[in-house]
């Protein structure tokens, strides 16, 4: 199996807000992991250190290292707008831009600097397809994104992120804004995508994280207490907490 | 208790409010009565100060085949009609083939022979004919002739040459100055405050540098603006003087417009830039865009609604400014706007008008209530492009 990260002793903290404590983990190519844990533990914060979004806070401090393909990727020399390329995002509330579907998709591609019409065309197609959206809106892509239901409006932004084609997709709570069908076809979504993308999923859903997901991760008061196959995760796991957060005892 | 205590507090609320609207309805009232009788279309396109013309008249005798029916005394051989009105006598209808529509300048200079206007409103001040003897004689004002002797004179006699005045009290110059510096202030105001905002609210990490700045723009804001016109003329006076202005100029008001503005509308564009969603600069962002593309892209156009109605409130501001421009542009009502001359806003037209010797109320109270107008437009516009963008922002 390939190692795509390889985090260790990454500590996290906002100002004096000790968040992240020593994560040491190892994520694989092509595969789906979910992060799980009751709300305030960090989960978020963690998978927003693989693209780099806390940058954008001023108090946040970062030590260790992550490690993509073996380079590590808090390297001065990394560049963060190559790393965001390659590592996409999808976010818990579905935030389209104020512009077409058509634009939404092209988006990242036009901002990347690719302006040949015929190009950016075919690859806009190609994301909404993989996306499983194009059906839906072929006929309307120059409607305002707006438009579109929340459950379609998530997999534009999922589109969005995929026409990037990057290695690797985050995905905090993608599902927490919809209702069980949009919810259905996203989780079937991530099932197909799962060949060409390596995914990490936050979710509070256990239902999600044991239909969809390779390996799981239980995040508690910022620490990994136990990282596994998801089917041991949910079937016997070694850690009491642990057990008692998926079976519903807390949190 | 409590039932009493908020009964008491909705109490104030309905009574603060309603004597707000009662303030605004007196004054609207108030300068109704006092100045719609001088409102007419007329004075939009009308000079400010009369001028005087003495021109020759074509005597040949035409054929009309008038609508005139009015009461007025009608001059069937130049198919015009004239009426006294308060010793003088004044135009109140020129046919559509009259040779008044063709009067020829007698003036010595540039204008010799050219067509003067005229116009209905005009007052004829006197004629120069040939009496029935033939000999050189006046009529009109100057001699106590009323309106049925000088349509008689004009009727019957040959008419040598005429002298009348064009109708006055126009606000056309003073709209366009208004037009003028709205236009200039905005455009160097605009892009300096977005920048600035821009620079404040995405850049701004919170350095003492940086505090201190935007305390200093809170600070400004408050200045009254009448110091902004003393430093506008000591230290903006040179820079208009590049562009060729020798005294207190258009352009001056308006470069201390723009100084005026900028805090009000750097202010405006933080506001409008805080309220862009989050969630989008970091959508933006997650897919590779740089910062700069972000603002451009998602930012800015976000913003748009917030910084339009910000720019709304910028031009009712410019509207009502008195205090700064009274130094910077001069009090001089001209009639040819122009950038490097003197020239007057309406609210400065008013102010010049009712500082003369014998004030024009009636013509102040008229371009008062264009300005309310105006700028109740003006606020609903903004509360109504926030309405929209409130409920954009919901979806
Ligand atoms: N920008 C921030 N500044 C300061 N503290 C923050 C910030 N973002 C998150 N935190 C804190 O860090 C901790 C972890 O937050 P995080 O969002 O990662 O939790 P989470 O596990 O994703 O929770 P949830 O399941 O509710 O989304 C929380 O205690 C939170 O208050
Ligand atoms: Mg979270």
């Amino acid at each position: 199996m390939n190692k795509l990260f390889s985090v260790s002793d990454v500590n996290l903290s906002y100002g004096d807000k000790h968040v992240l404590k020593d994560i040491n983990i190892d994520l694989y190519k092509n595969k789906v992991t979910a992060f799980i844990g009751p709300s305030g533990c960090g989960k978020s914060t963690f998978l927003r250190c693989f693209n780099r979004m806390n940058d954008l806070i001023d108090s946040c401090k970062i030590d260790g290292t992550i490690l993509m393909e073996n380079k590590d990727i808090y390297n001065k020399k990394y560049d963060v707008v190559d790393l965001r390329t390659n590592v996409g995002m999808v976010f818990q509330k579905p935030n389209p831009f104020m512009m077409s579907i058509y634009e939404n998709v092209a988006y990242g591609l036009k901002c990347s600097g690719i302006k040949d019409k015929k190009v950016l065309k075919q690859r806009v197609i190609n994301a909404l397809k993989q996306a499983a959206l194009y059906d839906e809106v072929s006929t309307r892509l120059n409607d305002s994104a707006l438009s579109l239901s929340g459950g379609q409006q998530q997999r534009l932004c999922i589109a969005r992120a995929i026409a990037m084609k990057p290695e690797v997709i985050l995905m905090d709570e993608p599902t927490s804004a919809l209702d069980p069908i949009a919810t259905a076809k996203i989780e079937e979504l991530i099932e197909e995508l799962k060949k060409d993308f390596t995914i990490i999923i936050v979710t509070h859903s256990m239902h999600q994280a044991s239909r969809i997901s390779d390996y799981t991760a239980f995040f508690l008061n910022g620490e990994i207490v136990e990282y596994d196959i998801t089917k041991n995760i949910f079937q016997n796991p070694k850690d009491i907490r642990c057990e008692n957060y998926i079976t519903g005892r807390f949190g | 208790m409590r039932k009493i205590k908020d009964y008491i507090l909705n109490a104030i609320t309905y009574i603060a409010s309603g004597i707000s609207v009662l303030i605004l309805g007196v004054l609207l009232v108030y300068l109704l009565v006092n100045g719609v009788k001088s409102i007419n279309l007329k004075m939009f396109s009308d000079d400010y100060w009369a001028k005087n013309y003495l021109v020759e008249v074509d005597s040949d005798s035409r054929n009309f085949d008038s609508k005139y029916n009015g009461d007025d005394y009608y001059i069937k051989k130049y198919d015009i009609a004239i009426k006294d009105d308060d010793k003088e006598i004044v135009v109140t209808y020129i046919g559509e083939n009259s040779q008044f529509n063709e009067l020829k300048s007698l003036t010595v200079g540039d204008s010799l022979g050219m067509i003067t206007p005229f116009d209905v409103g005009y007052k004829i001040e006197s004629i120069e004919y040939l009496d029935s003897n033939g000999v050189i004689s006046i009529g009109g004002v100057l001699l106590k002739h009323n309106a049925i002797e000088v349509a008689q004179i004009l009727n019957e006699n040959h008419v040598n040459s005429i002298y009348y005045q064009s109708t006055s009290g126009g606000i056309k110059a003073s709209i366009i100055n208004t037009l003028i510096l709205i236009f200039v202030s905005l455009l160097i105001a605009t892009p300096i405050s977005i920048c600035s905002a821009i620079y404040l609210n995405e850049y701004n990490s919170k350095n003492k540098f940086n505090q201190l700045l935007s305390v200093s723009i809170e600070t400004l804001a408050g200045v009254p603006s009448i110091i902004y016109g003393l430093v506008g003329i000591t230290v903006l006076f040179p820079v208009t003087q590049l562009f060729g202005a020798t005294t207190t100029s258009v352009l001056l008001g308006a470069l201390t417009m723009a100084v005026i503005l900028l805090p009000t509308m750097i202010k405006a564009t933080q506001v409008a830039l805080a309220q862009v969603d989050q969630g989008l600069k970091d959508a933006s962002l997650s897919l590779g865009a740089t910062k700069v593309q972000t603002i451009n892209k998602v930012v800015l156009p976000g913003a748009m609604n917030g910084i339009l109605s910000g720019l709304l409130l910028c031009v009712s501001k410019v509207i009502g400014e008195s205090a700064a421009l009274v130094y910077t542009m001069g009090t001089f009502i001209s009639d040819t706007p122009s950038l490097t001359n003197q020239g007057t806003s309406l609210s400065l037209m008013i102010y010049s008008i009712m500082s003369n010797d014998n004030p024009n109320f009636e013509l102040a109270c008229a371009i008062s209530l264009i300005i309310l107008v105006i700028v109740l437009v003006l606020n609903i516009s903004v509360k109504l492009i926030n309405y929209k963008f409130n409920k954009l922002g919901q979806r």
